[in-house]
């Protein structure tokens, strides 16, 4: 398992954890902590999976995957949304957006692992 | 200091810096109820609870959840902010942060089910109008149920994906591995019933499909797990069945409803500090970048000095630079360390508030010169020396509504908290329009204490200092507010360790005032070397204003006058050699160095005038913390100790022995 | 050690010994940073007199105490050189200070098990009793321990009259 990871939330502890975890696996993680700014870092470099919080200042989640799906190189790197919402509405916003997965918060490590391996092997 | 810290041990800090958020946000919200900052409290309680849970503050989350719930109805205009709601919430918010503060070791389980927790949950609830708990749900199960494994059956899987998966990031070759991973693929057919010829082709879109048969040991959840995300697939799982009938399961609904309606807040107010254009720093990592830094110009200081005395211009020109640099570097990475001490007058709101309603006074809190910067290390250590001293403020010092209108004053008694720079130092006061020190009190129960002599004739504002001899006071109820006095020297101690000095003017009947007088800096310094004997002393640059050559002036009289005329004013003098050594200098040609302080000018006398020199600040040990006149020492290039003017206290110093000289 | 302490320590108690005119005292080598040649001292105008003045120690400004006045001792002629420096790393007022004492002598390192610790009988030394924790036999010469606790309390006054 290699490549480079997106991480996009408003929570720098979330953010962390996500590269404590990922990166012994042999991910490189990078962060951001909202959508504007993830789309920023998208852009810059090629990253082979995204995950990101939905609730977040500036550009919140859902914004940010339909704005990263318009980019040229947005199209077809997988993306996971980290929802605490147990409301439908926002999920299926999410996936109207063109997410192409979930996590629930609060999730723990290897919770993460699984859904990374499914989505980016 | 080593290392980075632990994801937990951030979200502490974030928590905490929002649960302080919060209590700001409250206060504004009962002001003004904006949809702004009802949305930043939303938020952030939603945050907490989110990531609360995800660190193992399993109480924190419970507990914020129900904030969070209440805060929903808030939002959607179902509840109506008054003071009610906000008391509750100020409340709500500090079990938050008891809860946050327990940590991990299972405190927090304790509080959670004591009976005010309970109450304000009940209270939470019936705001809420809900009855019971409603705990947050747990983390989707994505992992397999433990039903009918073992026993390997066959399973047909048609799997189409939606044409625009793949633009969404679905990976199909992925999940036939994972599918691959159950068990056996038996057979695997593509089937490309709607594929397009290839100049039609668009290779974003998912045309294909797959037909499996799987034979796997797996439970049927299982195998739904795979396809988890893939709920706008054509997806057929079919068990291939023995003799009788299975029903088709099909997986998920089709295509979903586009444009459900989400209410996101897309642009909401923050708190500054977590804002992209700031950054969170460990404070104790900047205390060892500026430790370090100040090793630096010690060095720097050393090698400038070397090249000197090597004498090559190239070797000088490069000191030089480098001095240039050192300074720039310091003078930027103290500036990090600034703070205004508007973050310190920020929580006395909430005490001012609450104590009022407490008391029953109507007490307005002002506050001027917030922007004023201080160091952090002094502001964490001054929050509560003035949380005291505003309460006492408002406890003894502003009287009853009835005893202020009956002495023709206004309704509600003011306190004020106003911060001003001056050479060097910050000075904060903290001044009510209350009824006064009671003077006499104080006389008689220094006496009584054999603090005073019976018929010592002390100024009034040698009085006031008296309030801060340990175990001193004067008023006749113990107030459960702000307790017996207890606090005042503790507050004295406290602004003492920070290099600072505390004052009380007092006038009967119209109010008090405290000034708290206390260093900018706790580190580096710009300074003047200045030689008296054979002792080298540095006078902080920032207090001097001017050195003249005592030769034109006419000091050497002992006469008693010790003041000189310097521009057209009269400066007066103190000599150092007398102060520090005890005993005349004897040298000529000495120098004075007119200096600044409490508002006062002041000359002092020193035999020579060396140089400046940036110089870092090692505060004295216990040893030598009240040592008059000095406030620490540094290393000079060719490794002697020098030791730093307190110049404040040197004025302070002098004016008392005067006194004590004159009486 | 017996007498005054229960030797509840597993690992026996090592003492510094030092001279000071003539005199062989100890302190615990767990306080006990360094030994130095001596330094020049700067001294601090209008410091306690048992504090008067800073040494730099490697950059680290440390003050020194006059040890000979806090022992009542009388001050070292002017004229002797040599000597040593004991640079101390303890509590005081809780926190970790370095402290740095003059000794005439540094003789060695002592294991305190087994040493019998005898209070000093009244009239036996000008020594401030709350200084001194108790004079030991060793070998063929008295060995004063002193009391780390009191001795480097900057508030001298607290202490002798407590």
């Amino acid at each position: 398992m290699s490549g480079t990871i997106l991480s996009v939330d408003d929570s720098k502890s979330i953010r962390d954890m996500i590269e404590f975890t990922l990166r012994p696996l042999g991910y490189r993680v990078i962060g951001a902590e909202d959508g504007s700014v993830g789309l920023g870092k998208f852009d810059s470099e090629p990253v082979n999976l995204v995950i990101t919080d939905l609730n977040m200042p500036v550009m919140n989640g859902i914004d940010f995957i339909r704005a990263l799906r318009k980019t040229p190189r947005g199209a077809g790197v997988p993306v996971i949304m980290l929802t605490t919402e147990t409301k439908p509405e926002l999920k299926e916003a999410g996936r109207a957006a063109g997410a192409t997965g979930w996590i629930n918060k609060p999730f723990d490590s290897s919770m993460l692992v699984a859904v990374v391996k499914k989505l980016a092997g | 200091m080593t290392g980075l810290p632990s994801p937990t041990e951030t979200f502490i800090e974030e928590a905490q810096e929002q649960i302080e958020g919060l209590e700001g946000q409250l206060l504004d919200l009962e002001k003004v109820a904006s949809p702004e900052t009802i949305d930043a409290v939303f938020r952030a309680l939603h945050t907490i609870k989110g990531s609360g849970s995800m660190f193992g503050f399993v109480e924190l989350a419970a507990f914020t959840h129900h904030f969070e719930d209440a805060f929903d109805r808030v939002r959607d205009g179902l509840v109506v902010i008054g003071p009610d709601l906000i008391n509750l919430s100020l409340r709500a918010r500090d079990h938050m942060q008891a809860l946050l503060a327990e940590g991990l070791n299972g405190g927090a389980k304790a509080l959670s089910e004591s009976p005010e927790a309970r109450h304000l949950l009940e209270e939470l609830a019936r705001l809420v109008e809900r009855e019971g708990t409603t705990a947050p749900r747990p983390a989707a199960n994505q992992g397999a149920a433990t039903q009918d494994a073992g026993r390997a059956r066959r399973w047909h899987i048609h799997f189409k994906p939606n044409p625009v998966s793949l633009r969404n990031g679905m990976r199909p070759d992925l999940l036939l591995a994972e599918l691959e991973e159950l068990g056996r693929l038996v057979t695997l057919d593509i089937d490309a019933s709607d594929l397009p010829p290839l100049d039609a082709l668009d290779p974003l879109t998912s045309y294909l499909g797959w037909n499996v048969v799987l034979d796997t040991s797996e439970t049927r959840s299982a195998i739904d797990a795979v396809f988890i995300f893939a709920d706008s697939a054509d997806l057929t799982i079919t068990e291939q069945p023995p003799p009788h009938e299975t029903p088709l399961a099909r997986q998920g609904p089709s295509a979903t409803e586009p444009g459900p309606k989400v209410d996101v807040p897309a642009k909401s107010t923050r708190q500054p500090a977590s804002s992209d254009e700031t950054i969170r720093v460990a404070s104790g990592r900047l205390d060892a970048i500026v430790d370090q830094l100040g090793e630096l110009v010690i060095a720097q200081a050393r090698l400038e000095s070397l090249s000197k005395t090597i004498g090559n211009g190239e070797l000088d020109t490069l000191a030089e630079e480098m001095g240039r640099l050192v300074a720039s570097l310091r003078d930027a990475t103290l500036g990090i360390r600034m703070l205004p001490i508007e973050t310190v007058f920020g929580k006395f709101r909430r005490v001012v508030r609450d104590l009022s309603a407490d008391l029953g006074k109507d007490v307005l809190l002002v506050t001027d010169g917030g922007e004023t910067e201080i160091d952090k290390n002094v502001i964490d250590r001054l929050t509560e020396p003035l949380v005291h001293l505003i309460r006492n403020s408002v406890d003894h010092g502003i009287e009853p509504t009835d005893q202020r209108l009956a002495a023709g004053k206004s309704r509600h008694g003011t306190v004020s908290l106003v911060a001003q720079r001056e050479s060097g130092e910050v000075a904060i006061v903290i001044s009510d329009d209350g009824g006064g020190l009671n003077l006499e009190a104080i006389r008689r129960k220094a006496i009584a204490r054999g603090l005073l002599q019976e018929d010592a004739d002390v100024p009034d504002a040698q009085l006031g200092n008296l309030i801060f001899a340990p175990g001193f006071s004067t008023s006749e109820t113990v107030s459960k507010v702000s307790g017996r006095g207890v606090g005042m020297d503790a507050v004295k101690t406290a602004i003492e360790a920070l290099r600072g000095k505390v004052e009380v003017v007092s006038n009967r009947g119209e109010g008090t005032r405290i000034t708290l007088k206390l260093p900018v800096s706790m580190s580096i310094i710009d300074g003047l070397l200045v030689r008296i004997g054979s002792d080298i002393y540095v006078l902080p640059l920032s207090a001097i204003e001017e050195c003249v050559d005592i030769a034109t002036l006419d000091c050497s009289h002992d006469s008693g006058r010790t003041m000189a005329r310097i521009h057209d004013h009269l400066v007066p003098w103190l000599d150092l050699a007398e102060v520090f050594h005890g005993h005349g200098s004897g040298e000529s040609d000495r120098r004075m160095v007119i200096v600044r302080a409490d508002g006062l000018r002041l000359g002092v006398i020193v035999d020579e005038i060396i140089g400046q020199h940036q110089t870092v600040i090692k505060p004295f040990s216990p040893y030598h913390r009240t040592v008059e006149g000095l406030s620490g020492a540094t290393i000079l290039p060719d490794g002697a100790v020098a030791l730093i003017i307190d110049v404040a206290s040197l004025v302070r110093g002098g004016l008392a022995s005067s006194r004590k000289a004159a009486a | 050690m017996q007498a005054s302490e229960t030797s509840h320590d597993a690992d026996p108690q090592s003492l510094l010994t030092f001279g000071i005119a003539g005199e062989c005292f100890a302190i615990p080598v767990a306080l006990i940073h360094e030994v130095i040649d001596p330094l020049p001292v700067t001294p601090v105008p209008n410091a306690a007199e048992h504090a008067p003045g800073l040494i730099n120690v490697r950059g680290i400004v440390t003050p020194v105490l006059d040890i000979r006045r806090k022992l009542r001792m009388p001050q070292r002629s002017q004229q002797s050189d040599g000597g040593r420096l004991i640079v101390l790393e303890l509590p005081v007022e809780e926190v970790v200070t370095r402290v740095a004492l003059a000794a005439d002598t540094v003789i060695g390192v002592v294991d305190a098990d087994g040493l019998t610790l005898d209070a000093v009988p009244e009239l036996g030394a000008r020594w401030p009793k709350a200084y001194v924790r108790g004079v030991a036999q060793l070998d063929d010469r008295l060995v004063v321990l002193l009391n780390t606790e009191t001795l480097f309390s900057p508030d001298e006054n607290a202490t002798l009259t407590s």
